[in-house]
This record gives C-alpha cells, sequence and structure tokens, in this order.
C-alpha cells in the first residue's frame, strides 16, 4: 500500500542500468502497482461520493471522460482534505515509478538496437537462464509483449533513418580498423555472404582470412569472433 | 531527466519523522492498520512528508497537515559525530544516499543555524575530507577487493560517494589504458 510495491520497481530500475542484458520484465509487481493505482482511485471515489450532488453535476466533458463538479471544501474538513491529499500523491508516485521503470527498459532496448544486438536473441539467452531457475519449465521472453512491438518499430524506424545514408553505416564501429585483412572464427552458421573477391561459406568452427569490412556486421551480430 | 531518475526517485524514498496534526481516521492502512490520532508519530517517505507539511487546507494562516522532523541521520548525534572526524561515520547506514536527504532537508526547513550548519558540514568539512580519502582509496582498490579494513570503507559511503569512487576508479583506469594503447601503435 502507498507506493511500497513501485520502490521495487525503482530499485530495479537502478540495477538494470549497469547489467549487460535485460532481466524479465516485471509483470507480478507492475500488475501490483497499477492495482494499487485503482485502489487508490476507487477510495478517492468513495471519499468524494457524498459531496458530488446529484446527477446533475456529472457532466461528459469533449474527450468523453467523466467530470465530477463537487462540494467539497478542504478548509471544512481537513481531515477528509488529508486522506484525498496522500491517496492523490501515492497515485502520483506510483506512476513516477512506473514510468521511471519502462523509459529505463526503453532506453536499454533503444541501446540494443543501435549497438546491433538482436533482440531475438536477447530472448533466447534469458530464456535459458531462467529455464535453468525454474529448472527447464516453460520458457519466456524477457520481454513484454509491449515492448516486443517497441523493439521492433524502433529498428523499424532506425533501418529507414539508417537508409538515408547508404555509404555510411551509422551503426558501425567507431574504432578505427588497423588491418584491411583479418583472422576470423565462425561461432554459427551464417550462410553464405558475397564479398569482392567472391563467396565464402560460413559454417561453424571454420576460420578466414578476410576483409574486415565485409565482416563487421557479423562480428558484431556475433555470429563470428575475430582472431586476435 | 530528474523526473525519470531512479536515484533520485530512491533519495524521495527516505524516510523522516511526521507527527500529524490531526486525526485522520481515513489513513489507517498506512499507520498498520490502527487510527492515526493528533500527535501520531510516524516514518514516512520524503514524497509524502513533504506535502503533508507543506499543505494547509484550511487557509494559509491555520497549522498544516503534519509537521516534520529532522530524520536522525542528520540530527545532533551524527553531525557532532560528522564534525569530530568526518571520516570515522558510516553515512550508509546512517542514509543510502545522505548528500541527497540532506540536500532535501535544507529545502524544507529555514531554520538559520542548522541551515548554515548543514552547509558547512557538507561543503567544507565533510564532502572535501572525505572526497580526499574517496580519491586515495580508489587509486588503490587491490586492497579494497582484498577485504581488509577497505570492505568496511566501501560500506560506510552512501550512494553519492560510491558513484565518486567508481567514477575515480574507472577515469584513473581508462588513462592507463589509453596511454598503453597509444604507445603501442
Amino acid at each position: 500500500m502507498y507506493a511500497e510495491q513501485a520502490n521495487k520497481l525503482v530499485l530495479d530500475a537502478k540495477r538494470i542500468q549497469n547489467l549487460p542484458h535485460l532481466p524479465p520484465y516485471a509483470a507480478t509487481t507492475v500488475r501490483a502497482v497499477t492495482k494499487e493505482v485503482r485502489d487508490l482511485d476507487r477510495e478517492v471515489s468513495n471519499l468524494l461520493a457524498p459531496y458530488s450532488s446529484g446527477s446533475s453535476s456529472t457532466t461528459q466533458s469533449s474527450d468523453g471522460t467523466q467530470q465530477i463538479k463537487s462540494s467539497f471544501s478542504p478548509a471544512d474538513d481537513p481531515a477528509t482534505a488529508c486522506a484525498l491529499l496522500v491517496n492523490h500523491l501515492s497515485m502520483r508516485r506510483n506512476k513516477r515509478c512506473l514510468l521511471a521503470y519502462h523509459r529505463m527498459r526503453t532506453d536499454k532496448l533503444e541501446g540494443m538496437c543501435w549497438s546491433g544486438v538482436d533482440v531475438a536473441e536477447i530472448q533466447d539467452a534469458s530464456a535459458s537462464a531462467s529455464g535453468r531457475q525454474s529448472g527447464g519449465g516453460a520458457a519466456t521472453s524477457s520481454l513484454s509483449a509491449e515492448e516486443e512491438q517497441y523493439v521492433h518499430q524502433y529498428s523499424d524506424l532506425l533501418a529507414a533513418y539508417k537508409g538515408q545514408w547508404t555509404d555510411i553505416d551509422l551503426t558501425g564501429s567507431l574504432e578505427p580498423p588497423r588491418d584491411i585483412f583479418i583472422d576470423v572464427r565462425v561461432l554459427r552458421d551464417a550462410g553464405e555472404i558475397q564479398t569482392e573477391y567472391g563467396s565464402i561459406t560460413l559454417t561453424r568452427n571454420s576460420q578466414f582470412y578476410v576483409r574486415q569490412a565485409d565482416v563487421e556486421r557479423l562480428i558484431q551480430q556475433g555470429y563470428l569472433q575475430r582472431l586476435s | 531527466m530528474a523526473y525519470y531518475n531512479p536515484e533520485a526517485i530512491l533519495t524521495d524514498a527516505q524516510k523522516a519523522p511526521c507527527t500529524f496534526e490531526l486525526a485522520v481516521p481515513g489513513l489507517a492502512p498506512l499507520n498498520n492498520g490502527s487510527a492515526i490520532e493528533h500527535g501520531t508519530k510516524l516514518d514516512l517517505p520524503l514524497w509524502m512528508a513533504e506535502m503533508l507539511a507543506v499543505s494547509k487546507p484550511a487557509g494559509p494562516s491555520s497549522t498544516s497537515l503534519a509537521s516534520l522532523d529532522m530524520p536522525p541521520a542528520l540530527g545532533p548525534r551524527v553531525l557532532n559525530a560528522l564534525s569530530a572526524d568526518p571520516k570515522s561515520v558510516e553515512l550508509r547506514a546512517q542514509a543510502q544516499w545522505f548528500y541527497g536527504l540532506g540536500e532535501r532537508m535544507l529545502d524544507l526547513f529555514d531554520e538559520e543555524k542548522m541551515v548554515e550548519l548543514l552547509i558547512d558540514m557538507f561543503s567544507r568539512q565533510t564532502f572535501k575530507q572525505r572526497a580526499l580519502e574517496i580519491a586515495d582509496k580508489s587509486q588503490n582498490t587491490r586492497t579494497t577487493q582484498q577485504g581488509g579494513d577497505s570492505g568496511d570503507f566501501m560500506g560506510g559511503l552512501d550512494e553519492t560517494e560510491r558513484q565518486l569512487f567508481r567514477a575515480a576508479h574507472d577515469g584513473s583506469n581508462a588513462v592507463k589504458r589509453w596511454f598503453e594503447s597509444s604507445s603501442r601503435s
């Protein structure tokens, strides 16, 4: 009660800040907090119910929400005013905590989009992590459905933005390359890629001496490992 | 940005003692189920305590809903200990965001003597001396990681000081790395 659950979310958000991966979405806590907000709202309505006079005072405003004109005056009944204030503050606090939590997660997801981490891969990783915890139980995604949608739409936007400059890779590495050709080892099958010097088939555990520019993307996505 | 900042939110979640100036029957859940009477003392988080302390529903001349006291973390005992030796006090045991708490309390209290004392405490004495110690220890993490008395040292830092420690430590490490990489090429 009174925004104690929401504190957990903020602690979680602070923890997420410094983590390399994204822990599972705290659906239960979020649901508990939203339920608390609804409870508080109901309580406020109950407190104010005696003061709203008749049906004539309930008007439908232009955006469709009901506005209740109330004859409540805080000066006459400071105790009720205090209860209302505390309820209202708690709702506002809950809102702030929820927003902070979700923003932290979306910031993190945006960062992942920019650094080229495959979101499906994050889900696999977290699924195996949670699978280990629950003894191979139902593997669930660490993203909520909304977050998944967010990531997809954000990466679409990012792709559209990058498409404007075909000769610059905006998400490319900022480190200037030292060598034109590098040794790479294939960590996962990536199929056949086309290069200037013909095509290479990247099968797992094989090694190649290739032009860095050709495989940079694949290294970032974790298909290849650079051997120094 | 501060609105979404988890640290700012957690700073606000720190508690301060409040005394209710009126009976509020509707807020029993706040007091573990027993009714709140006139003079009930409760530890409330700052975000709630602040508004209760400043709102005066019955006009500007009336008393506020609750009066706010200094949290024990900023009480005379701690302040005396700090003025005796800033480095010996475990700030984290007092409050996780000690400086944040002090900053918030300065906003709410306007007794000049205390405010002066606090500002003096924070800017001249405590923080300066503790920052020196933190910078010193951060360059020398081998002892910190191997426990000894330095394990306790990290445990005594408040969250702001921990960030300072980390920044000092990472900073010198980054410089070292840069020197190495630039001398190689």
